[in-house]
């Protein structure tokens, strides 16, 4: 799938990279280099967890550290040689990766950020204080792994860090461009939609922490060999907040990135070291941001008022750096400044940002061939799974539903009874519970009492995801979309039970997830073809208009394959002749045999398609019947107009 | 059984300063959802400037004035550069990184003025223990809980009696209904970040007699306050002092009786444990999330 172009550039650079031993033959370079890959190797696993699941953590040093110390362990206590180490590296470290997203699971932002840091805490306390297994602040010495029964000499280790670097690109690049990539994603764009999507967050979140821990123990693993010597200070908490430093500078979910920002953490040190390169580099600095901010103000591309703190921030430094009488003890303040610039001036990174001035599109939108695929089968017709079934016996039935919040009773002893293949309309005045009631049905909240089955299963208790996957899909009431994916790749999300394709399969491509990945292109294109988007496939879901944005949410909950359709208010904010398609898509979806609840206050659209209708009212249920029934009934005429019952 | 109550005597003092760290990360959190990843930090500055200033001459009644008003200067600067712009532009990774990057940086520049090694703040008090309910218990220890009790009481009624406390109280609970009603809600973040540090920079020139002061002194105190103000719930005055004093009793006895290595041991399993079973904490909360 990856562009022609960035393919051969990609091979042209490694390329390069592979030859570096034989165009020098000082060891110090080579050892740079060899530290850069090791570095690559762990970004390219936090880019997993900071770039796509939009998680901080601040545990991967300790990471890196318990890969480095199982290696050395295993090399100390039992002479162990590379083959066993470096699988076991991995394996030990990636299951404290999934020991660290245990606590992980139930929190996100800032208290994430705190139990990573508090577990890379502990990791170094444990390796100061276990010394019976870990010598302690003495540190262990490893020398270099014999490969076939031969040492490996400065070069032959850099060829197997090369080897290895350029395999876990491939494998990270799989996985992120697989139905993995794509769930890892959508826990950032909107962990509730997921879920109710059948991408369990839970589970989700695990792996990508155990993936991405286990590139933190190859990459430790490598470089307890490159240092031939470890000891528990290296893995700290600056080195954390380096690889941070390192993944957002390089540029987000991009590879590529990852391999610039680990060059920058670990070039930028040396170069520190060397106060006149230092002064030369942050005068050029000044210069090139004070010439490209006149620039960018001349051309009306920013304001004067924007760029004055960068400005000011690098001229101050250039001026820093010559009051200075060393630089050294200064370098946690310089990469203190550089996280500060890159969080607030060059969000996407170093790459992002040279990709926006070639002004290229977005790599994900250049991914989609259909040529050769059949779109134009009807996709919603696989969907009806229900179809089998006969209508007009009950597919969903709620027994006296409470749901109480503190002292609240949002939904208080409500019946349901919807039968399969009509569009049961729900309506009442607004804050009236309907919302609630689609939240307690998909699991979001778990009802105080009562009880509700679907297709003769209880669904009390559940969570979202498997709620999800049994065949309720819904629409959202604030458009839930993942934004930064395309609309195709949202669909897919919807289609992520489609796969059954392991880490494995996804790594090495195999006949059956090429077969899946192509299938779901297919039931994508053809699902967004159902609701009229097919033209806007590759476009990110944040820039789509407001009414397309709606359709997307419907497109994406039909590639659940659902028995109900759950869908609130999608009418909202919708001009008239987009409703007039959305009455048609809902008119169709039932043909298909597909069950719809429906959300909505535009009366016309309940009342012209709907089967039965409920009306809820201060969370009890005041009337049910047919539209024109119910659109007679005085109290529901009382609910909306106000005036006392008589 | 003396030994015991010895170690939970200064298990309390601790613990009190756990609590008042803790405390600024709610008075934090609350206006805006955001804390200051580099709160210990501001703990290490305090004790910094306070040693400075005893040095120089400066009774350490008259320099903890002094100290507050740094760690009040010191916060709105964090607030300004660290968090605002990332509030405005709705970036949860953008205030978590900058706050730990300025943090890094007070902690690097402290290094550089005051050197990497751990210095002696001098005790304003005598440094005998007096004996309270049959063991020995350090003069400086009562002051250090008087002190941050009397912290926490001051900025309670604060936010309790005055106008310019009904603003703050009416941002924790609203931000933009605050805003509507005409409440510079700018201004009360700044001022709680400014309270905030100065809460922290006013607990490390308490402590800083009690153990040593150094650039590194802050870090693992505020990683372990936050587990304070997690199992208090960053939402409950009572939990933190709670939560404050068992964290402290269960590192002074783990470093008696276990090893001093692992004394940080306790404080960080409970934060996991805490946030793997009870995220809204012991004494606070839960929300209800939004659909």
């Amino acid at each position: 799938m990856m562009n022609r172009k960035t393919l051969f550039a990609a091979v042209i650079g490694l390329a390069l990279l592979a030859g570096v031993p034989l165009f020098t033959a000082n060891s110090y370079y080579v050892h740079m280099v060899i530290t850069i890959m090791i570095y690559a190797i762990l970004l390219y696993g936090l880019d997993i967890v900071v770039g796509y699941t939009g998680q901080v953590s601040l545990g991967h040093a300790g990471l890196f550290g318990v890969g480095s110390y199982t290696a050395g362990v295993l090399f100390m206590k039992l002479g162990a040689p590379l083959w066993v180490i470096i699988p076991a590296s991995i394996g030990v470290t990636a299951a404290f990766g999934a020991l660290l997203a245990l606590p992980a699971l139930r929190v996100t932002g800032p208290y994430l950020a705190m139990v990573t840091l508090a577990f890379g805490t502990i990791i170094q306390i444990l390796i100061n204080e276990m010394t019976f297994l870990t010598e302690g602040p003495l540190g262990i010495t490893i020398p270099k792994p014999s490969l076939f029964g031969q040492k490996l000499s400065e070069q032959g280790f850099y060829w197997l860090v090369f080897a290895l670097m350029v395999l876990s690109l491939v494998v990270v690049h799989r996985i992120l461009k697989s139905q993995l990539g794509r769930a890892f994603e959508a826990l950032r764009g909107s962990p509730v939609a997921s879920d109710c999507m059948g991408v369990s967050v839970y589970r989700y979140k695990v792996y990508a922490f155990v993936i991405s821990a286990g590139f933190a123990g190859l990459a430790g693993c490598l470089y307890a060999y490159s240092e031939q010597y470890i000891s528990p200070n290296t893995y700290n908490f600056e080195l954390t907040v380096l690889f941070l430093l390192a993944v957002i500078m390089g540029g987000r979910k991009t590879r590529s990135g990852a391999l610039l920002g680990a060059a920058i953490i670990v070039i930028l040190p040396k170069l520190l070291d060397d106060l006149e390169l230092f002064r030369i580099v942050a005068s050029s600095l000044a210069v090139l941001i004070s010439v490209g901010a006149v620039v960018g103000v001349l051309r009306k591309m920013t304001t004067p008022k924007a760029m004055a703190i960068p400005v000011i921030g690098t001229i101050a430094l250039a001026g820093f750096s010559f009051w200075l009488e060393s630089i050294t003890d200064w370098r946690l303040s310089i990469f203190g400044l550089m996280i500060l610039f890159v969080v607030y001036y060059l969000q996407d990174g170093i790459v992002g940002f040279a990709r926006s001035l070639f002004a290229r599109k977005s790599p994900a939108a250049d991914s989609v061939s259909v040529d050769g695929l059949d779109t134009s089968r009807d996709a919603v017709m696989m969907a009806a799974k229900a179809g089998t079934h006969e209508t007009g016996t009950d597919l969903l039935v709620a027994n006296g539903v409470l749901m109480q919040f503190g002292g609240l009773k949002a939904i208080n002893q409500v019946d349901l009874r919807i039968k399969r293949g009509t569009i049961h309309g729900l309506i009442g005045p607004n804050g009236s519970g309907k919302s609630t009631m689609m939240n307690v049905l998909t699991g979001i909240y778990v009802p105080t009492a009562g009880s509700i089955v679907f297709a003769g299963r209880s669904v009390v208790g559940r969570t979202s995801s498997d709620i999800a996957l049994s065949g309720i899909a819904r629409t959202f009431q604030n458009v839930q979309l993942f934004g930064e994916m395309t609309a195709l790749q949202n669909v897919q999300v919807g289609l992520h039970h489609t796969f059954d394709s392991n880490i494995l399969d996804v790594s090495l491509h195999t006949p059956r997830y090429k077969r899946e990945e192509k299938a779901a292109i297919e039931r994508g294109m053809g699902l967004l073809n159902f609701v009229g988007l097919g033209d806007l496939a590759t476009e990110e879901a944040r820039n789509l208009p407001y009414g397309k944005q709606r359709l997307l949410e419907i497109a994406r909950a039909l590639a659940l394959d659902p028995q109900l359709l759950l869908l609130d208010e999608p009418a909202a904010g919708l001009t008239a002749p987009d409703i007039k398609v959305l009455i048609n898509i809902i008119r169709k979806i039932r043909d298909h045999g597909i069950t719809v609840i429906l959300i909505e206050h535009h009366m016309d659209v309940v009342m012209s398609i709907c089967d039965a209708v409920s009306v809820l009212d201060f969370g009890q249920k005041i009337a049910e019947g047919k539209p024109a029934e119910v659109q007679a009934d005085e109290k529901v005429i009382e609910a909306y107009l106000g005036g006392t019952a008589t | 059984m003396e030994i015991l109550l010895q170690l939970v005597y200064s298990g309390i003092a601790l613990g009190m300063i756990y609590a008042v760290i803790a405390f600024g990360y709610q008075l934090t959190f609350q206006t805006s959802d955001t804390l200051n990843f580099g709160q210990g930090d501001a703990l290490m500055l305090g004790a910094m400037v306070g040693l400075t200033l005893v040095n120089m001459g400066m009774n350490y009644w008259m320099m903890l004035p002094l100290v507050i008003v740094f760690g009040l200067i010191q916060g709105g600067v964090v607030e300004r550069i660290a968090v605002r712009p990332a509030i405005k532009i709705k970036s949860e990774f953008g205030w978590i990184m900058s706050t730990i990057a300025l943090g890094i940086i007070f902690k690097n520049v402290a290094e550089n003025i005051w050197g990497r090694d751990d210095l002696k703040f001098p005790s304003p008090l005598p440094e005998s223990p007096i004996k309270l309910f049959g063991a020995n218990v350090l003069p400086m220890e009562i002051l250090v809980v008087v002190g941050a009790v009397l912290m926490m009481l001051a900025v309670e009624f604060f936010n309790r009696k005055t106008i310019y406390g009904k603003a703050v109280v009416a941002t924790f609970n609203d931000r933009d209904a605050a805003k509507l009603m005409g409440i510079n809600t700018g201004l009360v973040i700044t001022f709680s970040y400014a309270l905030s540090s100065a809460t922290a920079a006013f607990a490390g020139a308490l402590i800083a007699p009690l153990t040593l002061t150094g650039a590194t002194m802050g870090s693992v105190l505020g990683l372990k306050a936050f587990a304070v103000a997690i199992i208090g719930g960053l939402t409950s005055g009572m939990g933190i002092i709670v939560g404050g004093i068992i964290l402290g009793v269960a590192e002074t006895t783990t470093g008696f009786y276990l090893s001093t290595g692992y004394k940080d041991v306790p404080g960080l399993v409970l934060l996991l444990l805490v946030l793997a079973y009870k995220p809204a904490g012991l004494f606070g909360k839960s929300a209800i999330k939004k659909v």
